[in-house]
């Protein structure tokens, strides 16, 4: 096995699925290692150390919830949970878990390929550079200043501090929970959500050329939000 | 209430011995006085005139109160008259032997005034009856005749007996295993006929389908008389009296009572029951419509795309030289957008029969409309082809209030609708309207369109227009934008667009909430 392959840990009961996984994966020069159970998942990430972990939430025995709580224990090896489209609520706790990110099963493999690398590129980066650089998206972190293709956009401290959040996570998710603690502060509730929905509102008709079609700042319905630049 | 019942008992029998003794205390006056006014006067009354006078008395004991006291005034007026005024007077000697005639007469006149007057009273008396039981068997009709549940039909019937006959009532109806069991009524009823002794004789009551118990045939000393409930053709329970509070036992119109009510509560039982039967039947015919419908759709729904994945995967596997990469890719654009079908299939369904069994909880989060139509037509992109989709908003749009994923799902569905019935290049706008108290998003096509009348069938589940049938569907999608819709309080219209085509609006109601409010802090 090639040293300088990022090794990838598939935790799914499900054979297709891994078997999907491997050939799909190995074919973009990931190595694949596999685990069919919850216990065999955390023994492996122990002894193998991967660079990312695929875990499906709806394992039998241990849960896939349980795997990640035990992984994030030790690791904060980058873990990308699979979970059923309409459990938005298992998303948010995954996420609020230590999951770095999600993918709804049926998922089209494109989807799946551009959140492992954006996990991994988070997991690489150290973050310490002043000025963010995403595509044609220029944050000034010190000078609190926004350009966007060149241009510098006025935009409020509400609005700043939003995009800031959703760029330093930039192809990631964002929760809606972790949206309103990094911006607003640890008071808000979760109910007080319409203040992110009025602000992104703002941001898109700022930086969306059709807010009403959005490119670069996506909803994940019922979850949050996504900065989507660089794998456009 | 016992002790009460009884005091009230003892009253009664001590007030009735007082309006037994009155009639005679009332002519023993009446004569006394007659006797000391003419006797005042003396003889200068005719006697024929004195002896008529003393018939009045008679007569009016005979038509005021009973035979006795007639008798009796007839007896005291013929002493009296002797005494005082027939000569020798102050003597019961009789000189004229003619004077014993009239003693006859009055006899003879109170006895026919009495028996006549007894019956005519008799005969008012009984009328009465017949109209009270009339009126409480027309007010009891009248009660259970709206009700469509036996168990409040049988309370009612329960409280209405024991009030009419003042005792313990106990009704007994058969299980699903034909086994008698007590109805277990409101909780005054509940005192008798728990025993097991009630039980067999409330059976024997139910398997002959006649009465059984006091006065019947059938066990006639036991202290319960138990009717069947029966109709004309089956026994649909039985109605047990105790009797052992009623002293003198029942009397007849008491018996025909409930016998009329026991008819009475029968028939309604049997109303009921064959209400739910119909309603049972008609529901499982319906559902025996829609499974045959759902089976109908979804397995054409299903097989369309399954066969399209299976054959262009088979065909890719087998003859993999003889394809063209154009051909490849083709095939296995195929294999998407069958998998892509049955996944939206699957979730249609999925959402139906989440949102059958009833939503646990609604969740409500503020949305935008415009963030939701923005996910909807993400979901488009592929599906969309050359149709233009143009979306309007006003500058401020307020925020909706409800579950984020079930409101995508309804604009995915009228969306794609609009996409699936329009030609291709069309155009399909999206217009946002801001009410002072709702917020309606329209949704218009240049598709097909449906007749007017048509708008209102679609939104049931598994309809789908005859104009429509080429294109495939399993009419489930608007049925749940539907149920989504109206979890949410608002509503989902369809009409027809002008030249052609379909307008759809979602009209969701505003919360208290603007944006202003949010904007200024």
């Amino acid at each position: 096995m090639n040293a300088m392959q990022t090794s990838i840990l598939i935790i799914d009961d499900e054979p297709q699925i891994r078997k999907l996984l491997k050939v799909t994966l190995q074919a973009h020069q990931y190595a694949i290692h596999e685990a069919s159970t919850g216990e065999e998942g955390v023994q492996q990430a122990s002894s193998l150390c991967p660079d990312l972990v695929i875990l499906d939430l709806g394992l039998p025995g241990i849960s896939g919830m349980e795997v990640l709580s035990l992984l994030r224990n030790w690791s904060n090896v980058p873990i990308i949970v699979l979970t059923a489209k309409d459990r938005e609520d298992d998303k948010i706790m995954a996420l609020d878990n230590g999951a770095d990110d999600y993918v709804t099963k049926p998922f089209a493999m494109g989807e799946l390929l551009a959140r492992i690398r954006a996990a991994l590129r988070h997991a690489g980066s150290s973050q310490h550079d002043p000025i963010l650089r995403i595509g044609g998206l220029t944050i000034d972190l010190v000078q609190r200043s926004v350009e966007w293709h060149g241009e510098r956009i006025k935009l409020t401290p509400t609005e700043y501090d939003l995009l800031r959040v959703l760029a330093i996570s930039e192809g990631k998710v964002v929760t809606q929970r972790q949206l309103l603690q990094q911006v607003w502060g640890e008071q808000h509730q979760s109910t007080d959500n319409h203040y992110i929905r009025v602000y992104i509102g703002h941001l898109r008709k700022k930086l969306e050329e059709d807010s009403a079609q959005p490119r670069w700042i996506i909803t994940e319905p019922g979850v949050g939000y996504r900065l989507r630049i660089r794998d456009e | 209430m016992n002790s009460g019942l009884r005091g009230a008992h003892d009253m009664s029998t001590i007030k009735q011995a007082g309006m037994k003794a009155m009639p005679y205390g009332s002519v023993t006056i009446l004569i006394g006085i007659m006797t000391a006014i003419f006797y005042s006067i003396g003889l200068s009354l005719d006697l024929v005139n004195i002896a008529l006078l003393f018939l009045v008395p008679v007569l009016l004991s005979s038509v005021l109160w009973n035979m006795g006291s007639a008798v009796y005034a007839a007896a005291l007026g013929s002493l009296c008259f002797d005494f005082f005024f027939v000569s020798p007077v102050l003597s019961f000697a009789v000189e004229d032997l003619r004077y014993l005639i009239s003693f006859g007469v009055y006899l003879a006149v109170a006895i026919l005034t009495a028996s006549l007057s007894a019956r005519l009273k008799r005969q008012l008396q009984y009328s009465k009856q017949k109209e009270a039981h009339t009126a409480a068997l027309y007010e009891l009709s009248r009660q259970i005749s709206d009700m469509t549940d036996v168990p409040s039909l049988l309370k009612n019937i329960l409280s209405h007996v024991s009030r009419v006959s003042g005792t313990d009532i106990a009704i007994y109806l058969p299980d699903h295993k034909n086994q008698l069991a007590l109805f277990q009524g409101s909780d005054s009823q509940e005192k008798w006929g728990h025993g097991e002794a009630e039980k067999a004789m409330a059976k024997l009551a139910f398997d002959y389908g006649e009465a059984v118990g006091y006065g019947s045939r059938t066990l006639r000393e036991a202290p319960g008389y138990y009717l069947p409930l029966r109709t004309e053709s089956r026994v649909l329970g039985v109605l047990g009296v105790h009797l052992e509070k009623l002293k003198r036992g029942l009397t007849m119109e008491q018996q025909n009572m409930l016998e009329a009510i026991c008819g009475l509560a029968a028939s309604a039982i049997d109303r009921v029951k064959l209400a739910d039967e119909a309603r049972i039947a008609q529901l499982s015919a319906e559902s025996e419509r829609l499974r045959a419908a759902i089976l109908d759709s979804v397995s054409h729904e299903l097989r369309t795309p399954l066969a399209a994945i299976i054959g262009s995967a088979t065909g890719l596997m087998e003859n993999d030289p003889i394809f063209t990469p154009e051909d490849r890719s083709e095939l296995l654009l195929t294999i998407r957008e069958g998998a892509l079908r049955m996944n939206r299939l699957v979730m249609n369904l999925l959402n139906m029969a989440k949102l059958e069994s009833g939503m646990p909880h609604l969740r409500k989060n503020w949305c935008d409309a415009e963030d939701l139509i923005g996910v909807a037509l993400a979901q488009m992109k592929d599906f969309q082809q050359h149709r233009v989709i143009q979306v309007q908003l006003p500058d401020h749009t307020p925020l909706l209030v409800g579950d984020e994923t079930l409101l995508e799902q309804v604009f995915v569905n009228v969306i794609s609708n609009a996409i699936k019935y329009s030609p291709d290049h069309s155009e399909i706008r999206i217009h946002v309207h801001v009410h002072p108290s709702s917020l309606d998003i329209v949704v218009a096509d240049q598709g097909i369109g449906l007749d007017n009348e048509e708008y209102e069938r679609i939104f049931e589940k598994f309809y789908r227009s005859q104009a429509t049938k080429h294109v495939t569907g399993t009419g489930l999608g608007l049925a749940i934008c539907k149920s989504i819709m109206e979890l949410h309080g608002g509503s989902i219209k369809g009409s027809r667009n002008s030249p052609r085509g379909t307008i759809m609006t979602l009209s969701f109601p505003l919360q208290s909430y603007s944006n202003q409010n949010i904007l200024n802090s």
